[in-house]
């Protein structure tokens, strides 16, 4: 008798926890709905290319953001700007370097609402074997079969070394790269 | 006097014969430069000025053109041979040609080599291919094929200019110069 009420005990206890679970919940990334893009600038005008792969894994209540945290992995190999001359160009070690840096790596240190559904994860941005402290601002939305995360952001280049030697000056290649995402999320388990 | 007549040039049409002269000689510089220099800034911005310039000549001969089939041309000197009227003819149709077809096909390799580009930082450039580098390479070739070409004739229309003014001695040349030129 004491034992299955011990039983019954537990199996409640089991069963709160999956009608409640822990407040930050696991999320996925759908890769099919989701994109990472980087726009440069060549002669003022905008220049934009895509990383093709890359994951996002977040934990996070949209109501409850504190001990809320992203990870983002991108393979900067598959970067493409759809230019034939500049895809070759910028696997070079004066660009992205793909043989040294294959993978660049945003983590969370921090998440917080900024106002509404707009949040901001601050957290270190490490490409090209540089780690600089970065701000990722994001809007969420919300729906039944899961959540969309959007954002954009602004990266120097010349922080990370992107554009080494003569390519560092900003005339011709602007010094500005920004970064805009949307991922498609779904809960993990 | 604006229009041409019978045996002058009238300003505009001076004005677009030498404005486009100095813009084409620069042009076919800044198009050897950067085609041959290193890959560079440098580079970047010699084919940034030389596709601004090339689109600049393309509105400056479709104006020019229009100004052409509105004035009459002023006549060939009396007595020139039948062969010398023909090559006079051929050059100068040829150099409307080339000075059409040598921007356009500019304009298809950068298109087809998507690159994006805006005409002296200013105007978006629409593409009019679609991007593929199968058609950017052998129109690249094309395109500087044809700066031979314009080479050529450009040796031919000014030799001949030297020839009537020093040889024949005849107002062809002066008529074309600035000011007003009555022999």
């Amino acid at each position: 008798m004491k034992q299955t009420l011990v039983r019954f005990g537990l199996c409640a206890l089991i069963y709160a926890g999956a009608l409640h679970p822990a407040l930050a919940a696991d999320w996925k990334m759908d890769p099919a709905g989701s994109k990472l893009e980087f726009i440069a600038t060549f002669e003022k005008t905008a220049a934009p290319g895509v990383f093709k792969e890359f994951d996002a894994r977040l934990r996070f209540d949209p109501d409850k953001p504190a001990g809320s945290s992203l990870e983002v992995t991108i393979k900067v190999t598959s970067a493409d700007m759809n230019i034939a001359d500049v895809n070759k160009e910028i696997r070079g070690k004066d660009w992205f370097d793909y043989a040294g840096f294959p993978q660049a790596e945003f983590r969370s240190t921090d998440l917080r609402r900024t106002e509404g559904n707009r949040y901001l994860a601050r957290g270190t941005l490490s490409l090209k074997g540089v780690k600089q402290p970065v701000e990722v601002p994001f809007s969420w939305t919300g729906a039944a079969d899961g959540a969309t995360m959007e954002g954009e952001l602004t990266v120097k280049r010349g922080a990370f070394g992107i554009g080494a030697g003569e390519w560092a000056a900003s005339e011709v290649i602007g010094a500005d790269v920004k970064v805009k995402f949307r991922v498609k999320l779904h809960k993990a388990g | 006097m604006l229009r041409n007549d019978a045996d002058f040039w009238g300003a505009p049409a001076k004005l677009f014969h030498w404005v486009m002269a100095a813009l084409i000689l620069a042009q076919i510089v800044l198009g050897v430069m950067a085609a041959s220099w290193r890959l560079s800034p440098t580079k970047l911005n010699l084919f940034f000025w030389h596709k601004s310039t090339g689109m600049l000549i393309l509105l400056l001969v479709a104006l020019r053109l229009l100004w052409r089939l509105a004035n009459r041309a002023p006549a060939l000197p009396e007595g020139m041979p039948v062969w010398e009227r023909a090559a006079a003819q051929l050059s100068h149709g040829l150099l409307y040609v080339l000075m059409i077809a040598l921007p356009v096909t500019g304009w298809i390799v950068n298109s087809a080599s998507n690159i994006p580009f805006r005409i002296f930082w200013l105007i978006p450039l629409p593409a009019i291919v679609a991007p593929d580098k199968a058609t950017a390479d052998p129109v690249a070739l094309v395109h500087g094929g044809l700066v031979a070409l314009l080479a050529l004739v450009l040796v031919a229309h000014i030799g001949a200019a030297l020839r009537h003014h020093f040889v024949k001695r005849n107002a062809v040349l002066v008529r074309m110069l600035p000011g007003k030129w009555r022999t």
